[in-house]
């Protein structure tokens, strides 16, 4: 742990809480919560507001609950067509990336069950920044167990972007890269998926039940910088299943940048990744 | 009613010819112009029409009459090369050069495309091999947040994620 002493750069208010089996942060500039308590409180709801959307999206997609429609629909109690139409407005999204990453992003684990999780998190996240944003809040930064989106500036009205750092994954108390992320860019949101990870759900493409981290996946770990979260985890997943291939056809067809490790530690990225 | 139709029939096949012919007397109006803008040279404002490279097939032909590096043909007939004028583009400046003969765009060639090296590579933004030192470095301490895979719950506790946080808090 870091002294606070030692940090320096824009001054910073952070909340957090737990959901979907990760930590979300939400930080904001301390000048946009002023000292008083009035300031405090407000920050407190607009996190009670972020949790809320967390929360809900857990409860209905978790595989980890017994009793979410997600469980009830691996279980067979329910069919799709029966579900809701959040289930099922997830479930199309799913398949329009299956159909946009040639299969290298897939919704369905190898044994078949339906698993959105892959997808969940970075639209949890996404409807949470539309939260905030309803909420009048200008500034802000939101992490969600390391996929970032940015709205604003951490120093309000400077223009100045948010400085993000991607873990590096040969030692993962070291930061391999830092990102400009929001300010004058588009690209406001940063996703990472690795896979040493666990709880990743990224199956290799084409070769059934084998999981992309018992060794057939080229890279261990990819970062997706791109103008929408959904975009840039779905992505980060979607390179990571599907190797150098899937990296070009990304690269190709979106507007993103990409930092991806190989599993000798060798490094490909694109230019906004170079110093 | 049969006869209404007839009627329709050969009206509607009436402005199907029309359009046909006038558009066809469109196209040699447009061959004519290029023609005498070509052999006049005296050309109006060459640089409107080309918006990047792409337009240089089509449109180039009335736009790049006025260059100065145009070598008019001696002949009435319109033969020669023009040069287009520099378009700036995302990627860098664009430059085409046509050659016309009997007032026909028989070839077009770029004279200056994107900077050969560097910027060739961010109009595909193929992700490329490099080293660790040549990515934007970060110290921990630099950064307002961190982007990694997936952390657990448990993983965040000791996570350089967890030691922002905490500062913040």
């Amino acid at each position: 742990m870091q002294p606070t002493s030692e940090l320096v750069g824009p001054a910073l208010r952070a909340r957090t809480f737990g959901s979907m089996g990760t930590v979300i942060s939400l930080t904001v500039p301390a000048g946009a919560v002023p000292g008083a308590a009035g300031g405090e409180a407000k920050l407190d709801a607009a996190t009670a507001a972020v949790e809320r959307v967390f929360a809900g999206l857990d409860e209905t997609f978790s595989l980890y609950r017994p009793d979410s429609e997600a469980s009830r629909l691996a279980r067979g109690e329910l069919c799709l067509r029966d579900s809701s139409a959040g289930m099922r407005d997830r479930y199309a999204d799913a398949l329009t990336w299956r159909l946009r990453t040639e299969g290298a992003f897939s919704p369905e684990r190898p044994d078949g069950v339906l698993d959105l999780s892959g997808l969940i998190k970075g639209y949890a996240i996404g409807q949470a920044g539309e939260a905030l944003r309803s909420r009048g809040i200008t500034d802000w930064c939101l992490n969600a167990g390391g996929d970032v989106l940015v709205t604003g500036s951490p120093v309000p009205g400077s223009g100045a972007s948010w400085a993000a750092g991607v873990v590096d994954p040969l030692d993962r108390s070291a930061l391999l890269a830092a990102y400009e992320l929001g300010g004058p860019g588009t690209r406001c949101a940063l996703a990472t998926s690795g896979s040493a990870e666990r709880g990743d759900h990224i199956w290799a493409a084409g070769f059934g039940a084998r999981t992309a981290g018992s060794s057939g996946a080229e890279f261990v770990q990819v970062s997706v910088a791109a103008a929408n979260i959904v975009t840039a985890d779905v992505l980060a997943t979607a390179i990571v299943a599907g190797g150098t291939a899937m990296l070009h056809r990304a690269t190709d067809g979106w507007e993103i940048d990409v930092l991806a490790v190989r599993r000798g530690g060798e490094l490909l990225a694109t230019p906004g990744f170079r110093a | 009613m049969r006869t209404r139709a007839a009627v329709s029939a050969a009206l509607a096949s009436a402005g199907i010819l029309i359009a046909g012919w006038q558009s066809g007397l469109h196209v040699a109006d447009t061959g004519s112009s290029v023609a005498s803008a070509a052999a006049g040279s005296t050309g109006s404002s060459g640089s409107s029409g080309t918006s990047g490279s792409a337009g240089a097939s089509g449109s180039s032909g009335s736009s790049s009459s006025s260059s100065a590096g145009g070598t008019t043909g001696a002949s009435a007939k319109a033969v020669g090369t023009y040069a287009g004028s520099v378009v700036q583009t995302r990627f860098g400046s664009v430059q085409v050069q046509i050659t016309v003969q009997a007032g026909k765009i028989t070839d077009v060639t770029a004279l200056q495309l994107t900077d050969a090296e560097r910027k060739s590579v961010q109009i595909s933004n193929r992700a490329a091999p490099l080293l660790r030192t040549e990515v934007l470095a970060a110290q921990s301490a630099d950064v307002q947040t961190i982007s990694g895979a997936t952390v657990t719950s448990d993983a965040y506790l000791n996570s350089l994620q967890a030691a922002l946080d905490a500062a913040n808090l």
